[in-house]
């Protein structure tokens, strides 16, 4: 029983956030997009990658957090998720870390309701925290999301 | 350039050897899947596998599978050899991530234009 | 020699090992005929065996190895069982092989044995197995390893009857090449040259690829269709990924086909011509891999109509046609519940009682034909009953009762409208709603999931004597035709099959021509009326978005879905390409104007118009509103003296007020922003002049207006509108400024009360509610005392 998963990682706001290295594609710099009319405002455009068109979702956005600069370019963190590639974009992408089960903790109340519906949990690393992602949920769609 | 042979029997290594070799290769060989990705992982430069099908331990489609989950052999040109008979298994092997394929029996003409494509035609 | 016999020393080591655990394995074998790795190893020695053998030059051996290796895969697979005939004949086969290796050890060849007999048995043992079905077998133990089809089969398959023509004289005698180069080719490849004569003849230019196609195309019809036999389980996902591969592959090809255009080297050109060709065979191949017969969703028809014809105490006979019509699996997935429900649908209301049948001389037994055939690219399923038909009255009658139409709307509804009626969300002719036709699934689910698919549904009736209904399904569902247009900077693709027509509209045309009728935009288009979207400010583009004062030319793109046409606005047109379409992640497929996304020449990604959700969402397809548009203009284009028109507005406070149609010249709509003040009056600059305004509000000055600013709240008031009715005498207009216009009636004028109000006439009662006629004349005597003496005087 190893007890250690491993996860990438990526940074929104300073925040440290992971996913499990399975459910990661592929992390690629910023890629042109294109807009998509009347969408959630969560889904930031469509990418083209290598012939596979991906969506892309702003993490910043979906965590409610405020615009990213226009100067910055977001990262793109394409997870598989239920069969198909979604990107998350993110402001940096950081190195995959292997952390222990046991440093997993529920989220803590520092966080919002709305964003601690996203998380699973954290792990305590030596001088941070590693934000575990809840990828059901990021990229689930909300009711907001579904219009007519 | 360096090719992996990969087949159960030593007979079908030792024919292909021969004709690689007559094509400036230099050969590995590999009995099946399993030997064949120590091959690879032993750091030794693959620019081709020719992988038979039916092998026990790991036969090709697990090989092109394990292989193909590697990027770091995303260069390795993975060439299924097949007979008539199994072409619908290269179906398979093709959308696992392989290049190419060869039918059995064939020439070293018919390689060397496989290879050519690939922009490999032996130095 | 060294290298040589140093190969075939291992060979003869390896087999003979082999051979011998072979023995062993038949005997074990014997007494376990099924054990199933066991005869899989078997059959792996003899393959390894015949795929070795065909590169060390040991013909005879290979063609013993090869139909041993074809019996052991059918026992393998479970086509055949063991039994004492074959295990001899194996055995057989061993010694043959033994005494062939022993020969080639002694003296390098192979012998000149006879095996002929042997080979004979092989085969004759092989091809006897009728007794096991294949494909139940197949299904009953999945074999690790699909079981791949005998190269007999294979062989049998693909062979040409002499009735067939070969491809040359087929070319040769649709003119398509000359006899000369026919030849030229075929001597070619008599010299050597593996080409098939098509290629050849492409490559050196002595015919068209596309002539060649056609070739083919009759060539194949020609032969007889035997691949439906020999059957392969693939995994789905398998096929489409492969099907997403050769998309890839058409997209390649196409933008090589651009360079190809710039390019004069022959030989590149000759290359592109032959990656077309093998592209377009690559795709329908691969797409025939998908393709499923319909009979397998029709196979269970007639137990359900038998069941169903049961319950319902009627006799019903089901004919089916086209079983082995083909489909993509996708498809058929689509269609299975649409057509169920049909079927259901002509047992539970179409065909009759067989007393009811009988009194109207008709046999007691019901008769319900499905009919699939290709035609046109498209698949084509009729379902026809010999039943009572489509009860147009009652269909009316329901419709009217749901409030699906409006009365005067019903009158006028001819035959085929009134029978696509039945395609309205919540209708049901069901006097009690039977659980029997289906869950809830009405015929408007049918449409619209036939719709969905790119497919179309058509109804015919003959009353008293039966209904059909024919659906009509394009084949390809990846990769479609579709035009490209820009607006607003990105690019979009708009699917063929929708496309009718593309309208340029310049200058003074592109503001005259159009207009707005009842909040409705539209264009005349050879004298009918087309309803416009503009496209920008769907997508929300741009929220302030002036039509009338659009400058430069205006592209439309006419298009239609439901039945309906209607115009689309871009800012500008592009080409027509071939797209692979692919689908929207779900984050995105509740959004009903786009229908998926595809990848560009360039590389970017541009979303695909789902036309039939464009139009629903900028509701220009309701029917009703679009007959309403359309009866408005009519009828105010034809002035009709009918007293008896009435146009319905709603007046302040909220009272249904109406004025005579007569006087109403035109309706339209104006931003409140156009609104200028000349003379104390407020105007609007229109067609030219001025046109003065009345509003209706203040003129009926006993009922104080609340700022009203057009019917819609949500709009910031930059955006309001204003509707205004104009009358016209004589050259001179006035427009009235109304709150909402709402119809248009008929009824007789009866002025039941009369009134002093200034401002109208009088009360009646016009589609069963109080309504207020206006004195037209009245107002805009007051607003304006000089008009009618004007026109008077002019």
């Amino acid at each position: 029983m190893a007890g250690r998963k491993q996860f990438s990682t990526f940074l929104v706001e300073k925040l440290l956030f992971g996913v499990e290295v399975e459910k990661v594609q592929e992390v690629i710099r910023y890629q042109e997009m294109t807009c998509v009319p009347l969408a959630p405002p969560v889904v930031k455009g469509l990418i083209n990658l290598r012939g596979q068109i991906v969506t892309a979702v702003d993490l910043r956005c979906r965590l409610g957090l405020r615009e990213r600069a226009a100067t910055r370019l977001p990262m793109n963190v394409v997870i598989r998720h239920e069969d198909a590639a979604v990107s998350l974009l993110v402001d940096e992408i950081g190195d995959v870390l292997e952390v222990e089960e046991e440093s997993f903790e529920l989220p803590p109340g520092t966080f919002s309701g709305e964003v601690r519906e996203l998380i699973r949990g954290v792990y305590k690393l030596k001088r941070s925290l590693l934000i575990a992602l809840n990828m059901e949920r990021v990229l689930g769609v909300t009711e907001a999301a579904v219009r007519a | 350039m360096r090719a992996l042979i990969i087949d159960d029997s030593k007979a079908m290594r030792s024919i292909l050897g021969r004709m690689l070799r007559g094509l400036q290769f230099e050969i590995v060989e590999a009995a099946n899947g399993r030997e064949a990705l120590e091959q690879l992982q032993s750091g030794k430069n693959i620019d081709i596998a020719l992988v038979d099908w039916n092998m026990p331990e790991m036969n090709g489609f697990e090989f092109v599978r394990a292989v193909r989950a590697e990027h770091a052999y995303d260069r390795v040109l993975l060439m299924m050899v097949t007979t008539e008979t199994e072409m619908e298994n290269v179906a398979r092997a093709l959308a696992a991530g392989a290049n190419e394929y060869v039918m059995k029996p064939f020439t070293p003409e018919v390689i060397m234009e496989k290879l050519r494509i690939f922009g490999m035609a032996g130095s | 020699m060294g290298d040589i016999d140093d190969i075939i020393r291992d060979f003869l080591l390896e087999s003979n090992e082999n051979l011998d655990q072979l023995d062993r394995d038949l005997i074990t074998l014997e007494k376990d005929p099924t054990a199933r790795d066991i005869l899989a190893s078997i059959f792996r020695t003899i393959h390894t065996i015949k795929g070795t053998t065909g590169f060390l030059g040991f013909k005879r051996l290979e063609s013993v190895a090869h139909v041993g290796e074809n019996l052991l895969s059918s026992l393998r697979d479970g086509r055949l069982t063991l039994n004492a005939e074959i295990t001899s004949a194996l055995l057989a086969m061993v010694d043959a092989v033994r005494q062939m290796l022993v020969k080639i050890e002694a003296t390098g060849k192979e012998g000149d044995g006879d095996y002929t007999s042997l080979i004979e048995t092989l085969t004759r043992l092989q091809g006897d197995h009728k007794v096991a079905d294949p494909k139940s077998a197949a299904l009953a133990t999945p074999p690790a390893v699909m079981p791949p089809p005998t190269i007999e089969e294979i062989r049998k398959d693909l062979e040409i009857p002499e009735s067939v023509q070969p491809l040359g004289e087929i070319l040769v005698q649709t003119g398509a090449a000359t006899r000369e180069r026919v030849d030229e080719a075929l001597s070619l490849q008599k010299h050597g040259d593996k080409r098939r004569l098509g290629e050849i003849l492409v490559a050196t230019g002595a015919a068209l690829p596309a002539a060649v196609q056609d070739a083919l195309q009759v060539q194949t019809e020609s032969r007889t269709p035997a691949l439906s036999e020999s059957s392969i389980r693939v995994d789905v996902g398998l096929l489409d990924r492969l099907m997403n591969l050769v998309g890839e592959l058409v997209l390649a090809r196409n933008q090589i086909l651009q360079f190809s255009t710039v390019q004069q080297d022959s030989g590149f050109l000759n290359t592109t011509q032959r990656l077309n060709l093998i592209t377009n065979e690559l795709q329908e191949g691969v797409m025939k891999t998908r393709m499923q017969p319909i009979g397998n969703v029709w196979s269970k028809f007639p137990r359900v109509v038998r069941d169903l014809a049961t319950a319902c105490g009627k006799q019903v006979r089901i004919e089916m046609e086209g079983k082995e019509t083909d489909l993509d699996k996708t498809i058929i997935e689509s269609i299975k519940d649409p057509l169920t429900h049909l079927v259901r649908n002509a047992v539970d209301h179409g065909i009759e009682t067989p007393q009811k049948r009988r009194a109207a001389g008709k046999s007691p037994e019901g008769h319900l034909l499905l009919r699939a055939y290709h035609e046109g690219g498209q698949v084509n399923i009729e379902i026809s009953d010999d039943g009572a038909g489509i009860n147009l009255d009652r269909v009316k009658h329901q419709a009217l009762e749901r409030g699906l139409i409006p009365p005067d709307q019903a009158a006028r509804l001819n035959e085929r409208e009134l029978v696509n009626l039945i395609f309205l969300p919540g209708f049901s002719t069901a006097d009690k709603v039977t659980n029997v036709s289906g869950r809830g699934v009405g015929m408007d689910v049918v449409k619209t999931n036939i719709e969905k698919i790119g497919g179309t549904v058509d109804v015919q009736n003959r009353p008293g004597q039966g209904t059909t209904l024919k659906i009509k399904i394009p084949l390809t569902l990846a990769i479609i035709p579709a035009l490209i247009v820009t607006s607003h900077g990105d690019r979009f693709a708009i699917p063929q099959v929708n496309l009718l027509e593309l309208v340029r509209v310049e200058g003074e045309q592109a503001r005259s021509g159009i207009e707005n009728i009842h909040g409705a935009v539209v264009y005349r288009l050879r004298g009918k009326l087309l309803p416009l979207i503009n496209l920008r400010r769907e997508l929300q583009a741009e929220k302030h978005d002036e039509l009338s004062s659009q400058e430069g030319p205006v592209n439309i793109v006419v298009l239609q879905a439901d039945d309906r046409h209607f115009g689309l606005i871009v800012d500008e047109i592009n080409d027509t390409e071939e797209i692979v379409v692919k689908p929207l992640g779900k984050q995105l497929k509740g959004i009903s104007t786009f229908a998926g996304a595809t990848i560009m020449g360039d590389g970017q990604v541009a979303l695909i118009l789902d036309v039939l959700g464009l139009a629903q969402r900028a509701n220009v397809v309701s029917e009703l509103r679009d007959r309403l548009a359309g009866d408005l203009a009519a009828k105010v284009e034809s002035q009709r003296s009918d007293g008896d028109s009435l146009l319905l507005l709603r007046g302040p406070d909220d009272g249904r007020m109406a004025m005579p149609l007569s006087m109403v010249a035109r309706l339209e709509e104006f931003a409140l922003s156009s609104v200028e003040h000349a003379d104390g009056r407020q105007v609007v600059q229109y067609r030219g002049q001025i046109l003065p305004l009345i509003d209706l509000s203040s003129a009926l000055t006993e009922r104080r207006l609340q700022n009203r600013v057009s019917g819609s709240t949500a709009e910031s008031v930059e955006n309001a509108k204003i509707q205004v009715v104009v009358h016209s005498e004589q050259g001179r207009s006035v427009g009235l400024v109304v709150d909402r216009i709402l119809d248009i009636a008929h009824e007789a004028i009866k002025i039941q009360r009369h009134t002093v109000r200034p401002g109208t006439l009088g009360s009646m009662v016009v589609q069963g509610r109080v309504t207020e006629m206006l004195d037209v004349k009245g107002i805009i005597q007051t607003a304006d005392p000089d008009f009618f003496r004007e026109t008077a005087a002019a």
